[in-house]
This record gives C-alpha cells, structure tokens and sequence, in this order.
C-alpha cells in the first residue's frame, strides 16, 4: 500500500511541479535555517562524557567572612585557594582527585632545529589521566611517586609530539619549557571532547592543553596561572608565597564519587573541613557553605550555551513555523484542486481513513526531500558560522543525531502542515465531486 | 469605495487562507522587531568609538624564558628598539592591553581602606594598566585636563615595588568615583595606599568591552617587568603591516631566547573579542533576510491560489463593467484587510516576546520604533507580494467567465 501511495506522490509532484517545487524550498530553508542554529546548540550542550559525567565533582567552597558577596548566582567561587586545593588534595578520602590550574611556557629542544613556541601546561594529579578517561598511544601517565616528589617529568600531545619529534615515540627523550628540562613519560591520543569542562573559566571552547606536569610543581616552579584569579578581601600580595597563603581564588579541583554512599561522605568531609577552617580562625562564618556539583551541572553553571544561542534557536522555530505556514497554504492549494480525483477514488471504495494516509504519505515525501536539501543549507549556514567564528570550529558541525534529526523534524513539520489540508480532501462528499466533473 | 464589506464577505468563505496569512504576517512581524532591534544593538555595540585609533596601534606579547639578568633593562632595550624602527610613532611595554580581553581591575576607592566606615567612603571598579609616558602616544590618546606622565614619574623595576603616588584616569572612571566634579588633583586609593589623580583622558576603553566598567581605566606610571610582557606599538595605518611583518625577526635578533606570541592590530583584537557579536549579527539578518522572502512568497502564492479560484467571478465583474483597477483594487484590500489583522497580533507578539527576551536574557528592552517600522515594511512587502498576481487577474478577459458556466 505504501508503495503505490509513494507512486501516487510522485505522481502528484510532476503534475504540480511549480508548487512542489515551492514547498520543498520552503521545508529546506526552515530546516537548514534551525538545524544551523540547533547544531551548534547541540554540541554546546551535548554531555562530554555521558558514562561518567554524573561521577565527577567539582566543589566550591565559601571561605569568606560573613557578608561578603560573590556576584555568582549561589554566592560561591567558581575557583578554590591554593590553601584549600592543596588540603582537599592531600585529604585521605580513598577517592580519585585532582587539582589543576593552566600555565604556559615556551616550548623548545634546546638545539636549532625548532624555534621555541608558546604552549598552554596544565598541571595535575596523575589521577586525572583516569578520570577523564585519557587514551596514550606512547607510555602512560607518571607514577605516584613523581607526583609526591615533584620530579620533572610530562605528558604531551599527540599533535605536539608530531611537532617536536616527528610523530615518533618519545617517550624518555628531554623537552625543554622555558629553561627547565622536562623527562616525557607519555604522550596522550587527541581530546575529543568539545567542551573543555574540566576548567571553563577561559572559555569553555577552546583547545585543551598540550602539555600536563605534575602539580606539586607549582610552588618549586612558581607557576604563573594563566587563567582567572580572583579575590574578595585586600591583601598586600608581594611574593609568590604570599599568593599561595592568601585567599585569591585561582584554582580547579575535581573528585570522581562513584556511588551516592561516597558522595554523602564527601559532603560530610566538606563539612567538616570548613568548620575545622573556621575555627582556625581563618574567616569568620555562621554557617558552612559549599556545593558540589557533577560534570552537566559544571557546564550549566558556567553557562556554556550561550544566551546568543538559545535566543537564535527560539528564532528559527519560530521560522520553520512560518515555513510550516506556508505549507499549509501550498497544500490547500494544491489538495483542493485535486477534489474530484478524491470523488472518483472514494466513489470506488477508498475510505476516508485511506484517503487521509496517502496524502500524508504525500507530505511526508515532501519532508523527507526538503529535509535532505535542509541538510545542506545547514552545511551552508554551518560553514558561515566556522568562518564568522574560528573559536566554534569544533562546535558548528553536524553529528550523527542531528543528521538524523534534520528529516525527522522536516517530516514531521510536513506531517503537521498536512494535516488540516488532508482532512479537508478527504471529508469532501464524493457525490459532490463526482458531480462537478 | 474600497468595497470593504463584499471583501469582509469573501473573507469569511476562505478563512483557513486568510488565517494562514494572519499567521505568517504576526510571526514575521514579531520576529524581525526583534531581531532587526538585536542587530542594531550588536551592530552599535561592535562599531562602539574605543577611544583609540585602532587601526594605527597593534600590540604583542614577549615571553622571555632565557636566563636574563636585568629584565628590565632587556626590556627598555627592546622598547628602545621599536621606537627606533622606521614606521614606528612609539612603543611602550605594559602589563596589559586596551581591548584585548585580558587585564586586571579592582576596586578603588575615594577614601584609604581604615576609613572605609566613614559615610561619604565610595568604591569604584576600574582596569588599570601600568607603563611608562609614552604609554599616550603610543595609544594615540590625549591628556584632556591636568598634565600627563613625566619621566620622573615613572617607577621602572624588576619586583613587585609600591605603587607611584600618581594616576591618570578615563573620564567615565572620573565622573564616577566623583561625580561632584571635582576630581582632579583629588587622591584615590587601593588598601591604604593613595594615587593623585594628575590628568583626565575623555574617552579610553579598558580590556574588556564587556566589563560592568568598560569604560573605567587607569594608567599608572610603573613599569614593572616581567617574564611575559606586553607590548603596544603605533604606526600610520599604512605602515602598520609593513612594520608587524618586521617585529618577529628583528626581536629575536636582539634577543633569542624569547617568544612573540598574540601579534595583531587593535582592530584584529577588538574584533576576536567581538566575534560571538558579529557572528549573532550575521545568523539573524540571515534569519531575517530568508524569512522575508518566504513571507512574500507564501503571499505570493495564496494571492495566486485565490485568483485561481475566483476566475469566473473576475471574469463575471469584469464583464458586469469593473475596471481592471477594480480588480487590482479588490486584491489590494483584501490583503490589507488580512495584513492589518496580522501586523495587529504581530506587534503584540513583537512586544511579548521583546518582554520575555529581555526578562530571561540580558537583551536590552525592544524599542517600539522597531516594531513600527517592522510593521511598516512588512506591509509593504505584502502589497508587493498581491500586486504582480492581481495585475495578471485583472487581465482576465470577461469572455472567459461566460465560457465555462
């Protein structure tokens, strides 16, 4: 039955060349004007790690008198101190946790080969090489020991490992980041999360580091952050380890909780450790006041879909609205002429409901083919927004979902425009029709 | 005259083509209010007068990671060395550049921090950037009142020193901090440490465009250097990429082991930090654009569709002596009949959905004006649309109306 109504369509299509022609225009422009819109929409909201974003944790904590405003929407920095990153590093909770904080150095061989070049560093716990599930395709992450004993070794990039030494495997050779000689333990495959959640102060959308050390070398390094800091109170902040002592906010802390029980007990260590802090005297709070929140609350949190963006995919619904509008108009046009046709099929048989089932076969056909062509308009728009854009270059493209949904959302729109048309052809008395012809 | 009630009539028999029309009419209406508002604000916000000949300056960033004994003294020496190159109008070394998205700001108040009890203690949030006298020539701006850096001014240091006892500021940060008027010569203060207040520059915009303070900013005469190292630099315009092309090779030739990183012109900076800015600008004229045009066409083709069906009853009119005017006219009003009804729904979407963008975003209120004049052009745009298929109705010859009874 589906076939001989697809033959009906196509059928339908050549007689009235001119209107289909319109009508698949107009489903393909709305289609390709949301499905630009709601790509990039998707990628900025899309869950980097859908099997373990629920696990991870990044904590904030209130370490400043009472009174004292944050201007975030829960009052608490986005950001820790180097006092409290360090003592929920050094906790013993039997959990997977790191600090981490961006630095950048001038990356050479020391010989005349490359000419030094500037590169973003991250520094971590070795522990972040698990949580967020890193792949090396030389080596491996450093062992614990350099991690406590501040050793001068490195993971680098793929990409940066291809610059510096041909692709080849480098594991053991000597790097150079400024004038310190750095052992390469591993090199990691490319990052292909799109969002850099781990640490969004900078924008979430840029490249992630190429470089990682170990952190215990932020106080022999006196590692500048290249990130944000910032503070609530006036210090006079002189030296390095006047920063490291004082209350700026500068550093990114993550804990991955397996299981609610472990959450609970974090929570219960947060609690604990800030009443401990305040009866240190270190500032003075009523109340303990912290938050932990999961890798899609991160990214909520931070806004990471745009406000641009929401308010463009708003606009092109409303768009593939008047597209749909359109249609609808099209099609009376077009189903009404066709009347006695639709007499002379019921007069031999064809039921209401049959009737009503092949022109939404009709429609549906119509959204199937505007969709496709809507695929490439968004290809179109997509590559405008790349080209406006450099820094969306990872987020201005179409995944498998959306190729998907680009003809579902166009047939479905169809379906909806025909439904008013349709009824009304296949409510027409078939003695009527008959009569006129 | 208008025969206004048989088109009411005729109306009211073909209401699911006249609803449709209605619809497309108030949705594009109240879609490109708002997005024609948006862009307009975008488009002012990114063509914003900084204050700076953005063409004439470009900035850098110098990481020195060799093993340097005086930095400071490497970093005069460099300065010296831009400012000698041909082509160059001056050079200065800063902690940060106007414009580029990244800087530092605090809070600084009238009053130093143990009087801060006091009624009349105000603070005020403003970028500051740090350099020596030539900072104003190098970014092309002038002292408006009092006096600008002299060399003796200037504090020139390797560490972290105390800060000099004087301050130039915008006028935006001037006005604010004192809005009685009289802040010039008056001290400002960070902690308990306190600035003069020397000299007024009318318009300079701080790092961030978007900052709550875009337009407060101070320039200190400290000079402190360090191991990444900003620079400003200011040409003529036609010279300007003719001497960036030169910088890379003549620095690293004074001086190996450094790198130049974020070498680009004022303009190039301002505009990546406003890309998200004109990327909006461009999806919604896009937006706009497509929408217009599927608005006229699906215009276009009800008309088409309505002549269509009213062949015979042109043909009776024009038999019964109307003239094609009549026709045309006919058309015309039916059109503005429906177009009136939907401009009507479309203005009060128009102004809903301004309302409920500028509740949940941090859009600005929609301005009517907007609204009008969307209203305005999208009527026209429907008379256009009925013009070209009522003409050809109105040629219909009467012959063909007796034809095919």
């Amino acid at each position: 039955m589906l076939a001989h109504y697809l033959d009906l369509s196509v059928r339908s299509f050549k007689r009235t060349p001119m209107t289909t022609l319109l009508m698949i225009i107009a489903i393909a422009l709305g289609i390709g004007v949301t499905m630009t819109s709601l790509s990039v929409y998707h990628m900025m909201s899309m869950d980097p790690m859908p099997h373990k974003s629920s696990k991870l944790f990044h904590p904030q904590l209130n370490t400043r008198d009472q009174g004292v405003n944050w201007w975030t929407q829960d009052d608490l920095p986005h950001q820790l101190t180097y006092i409290d990153a360090k003592n929920l590093y050094q906790a013993d909770i039997p959990a997977l946790k790191t600090p981490s904080v961006k630095t950048g150095y001038s990356v050479h061989l020391n010989d005349d080969q490359i000419k030094p070049f500037m590169e973003t560093v991250r520094l971590i716990d070795n522990d972040f090489f698990t949580m967020f599930d890193m792949r090396f395709i030389y080596g491996g992450p450093w062992s614990d020991e350099s991690d406590n004993s501040g050793e001068l070794v490195t993971v680098i990039s793929a990409e940066l490992n291809d610059i510096l030494f041909g692709g080849e495997n480098s594991v053991g050779k000597q790097v150079f980041f400024d004038k310190v000689a750095f052992r390469i333990v591993g090199v990691f495959d490319d990052f292909d999360y799109h969002v850099k959640f781990y640490d969004l102060t900078n924008g979430a959308f840029n490249q992630n580091e190429q470089v990682f050390i170990p952190f215990s070398l932020i106080e022999p390094l006196e590692v500048n952050n290249w990130g944000n800091t910032n503070g609530w109170k006036y210090e006079d902040i002189r030296s390095f380890q006047d920063k490291l002592n004082s209350e700026l906010v500068w550093l990114q802390f993550w804990v991955q909780l397996d299981s609610p029980e472990e959450v609970t007990s974090y929570k219960n260590f947060l609690t604990n450790y800030l009443t401990e802090q305040a009866t240190l005297g270190r500032f003075e709070r009523q109340d303990v006041h912290f938050d932990l929140k999961n890798v899609m609350q991160w990214l909520d949190y931070n806004n990471v879909v745009t406000e641009d963006n929401r308010v463009v995919v708003g606009l092109s619904f409303l768009f593939l609205a008047v597209c749909v509008a359109n249609i609808v108009g099209l099609l009376l046009g077009k189903f009404l002429k066709r009347v006695p046709e639709v007499g002379v099929r019921r007069a031999l048989g064809a039921s209401k409901r049959q009737v009503f089932m092949q022109h939404l076969v009709e429609v549906s056909l119509l959204g199937l083919i505007g969709g496709t062509l809507g695929i490439a308009i968004a290809q179109l728009g997509l590559w405008g927004v790349r080209s406006t854009y450099s820094y969306y270059d990872a987020l201005a493209t179409m995944d498998l979902s959306m190729f998907l949904a680009a003809p579902l959302i166009a047939i479905l729109a169809c379906i909806i425009a025909g439904l008013y048309p349709a009824w009304l052809v296949c409510n027409t008395n078939p003695a009527y029709c008959l009569k006129t012809q | 005259m208008l025969d206004i009630k048989p088109t009411i009539s005729a109306l009211r028999r073909s209401k699911a083509g006249a609803f449709l029309l209605l619809i497309q009419i108030a949705i594009a209406t109240a879609i490109v209010s708002n997005a024609s508002f948006i862009v307009y604000d975008r488009v002012q916000y990114i063509s914003q007068d900084t204050g700076y000949p953005e063409d004439e300056v470009f900035s850098f960033s110098l990481n020195t990671f060799g093993d340097v004994e005086d930095l400071s003294q490497q970093m005069e020496q460099t300065e010296q060395l831009l400012r000698n190159m041909p082509g160059v109008i001056d050079a200065v070394y800063v902690d940060s550049v106007p414009l580029s998205g990244s800087g530092s700001a605090s809070s600084f108040a009238n009053l130093p921090r143990d009087q801060n009890e006091q009624e009349n203690y105000r603070e005020v949030r403003a970028a500051y950037i740090g350099a020596d006298e030539h900072i104003f020539e190098a970014l092309g701006v002038e002292i408006a009142e009092g006096r600008g850096f002299l060399p003796s001014d200037v504090i020139v240091t390797n560490t972290r020193a105390d800060l000099p006892p004087v301050a130039i500021v915008s006028r935006s940060f001037l006005d604010e901090m004192f809005p009685e008027g009289d802040g010039l010569g008056q001290h400002i203060f960070t902690g308990n440490m306190g600035a003069q207040i020397i000299g007024v520059v009318e318009k300079m915009k701080g790092p961030w465009l978007k900052d709550s303070r875009p337009d407060n900013l101070l320039l200190i005469p400290y000079a402190e250097a360090s191991v990444y190292q900003n620079f400003i630099v200011r040409t003529k315009a036609q010279d300007r990429s003719e001497v960036i092309g030169k910088i890379e090779d003549l620095l690293l030739e004074q001086y190996n082991e450094r790198v130049i990183i974020n070498l680009r012109g004022m303009d190039e900076s301002k505009a990546r930090y406003n890309a998200a800015d004109l990327l909006m600008v461009r999806m919604l004229i896009v937006l706009m654009v497509i929408l217009v045009l599927v608005t006229a066409l699906g215009i276009f083709g009800l008309t088409v569709f309505n002549i269509s069906k009213r062949t015979k009853q042109i043909g009776t009119r024009r038999a019964l002596g109307a003239r094609k005017s009549a026709i045309v006219r006919y058309f015309l009003v039916e059109n503005s009949l429906v177009c009136v009804l939907g401009l009507a729904v479309g203005i009060t979407g128009a102004i809903g959905l301004g309302h409920f963008l500028m509740t949940e975003y941090s859009l600005p209120k929609l301005s009517l004006y907007y609204v009008v004049a969307t209203a305005i052009g999208v009527f026209i745009i429907s008379l256009l649309s009925v013009l070209i298929p009522a003409n050809k109705a109105a040629n219909i010859s009467p012959s063909i109306a007796t034809r095919t009874i």
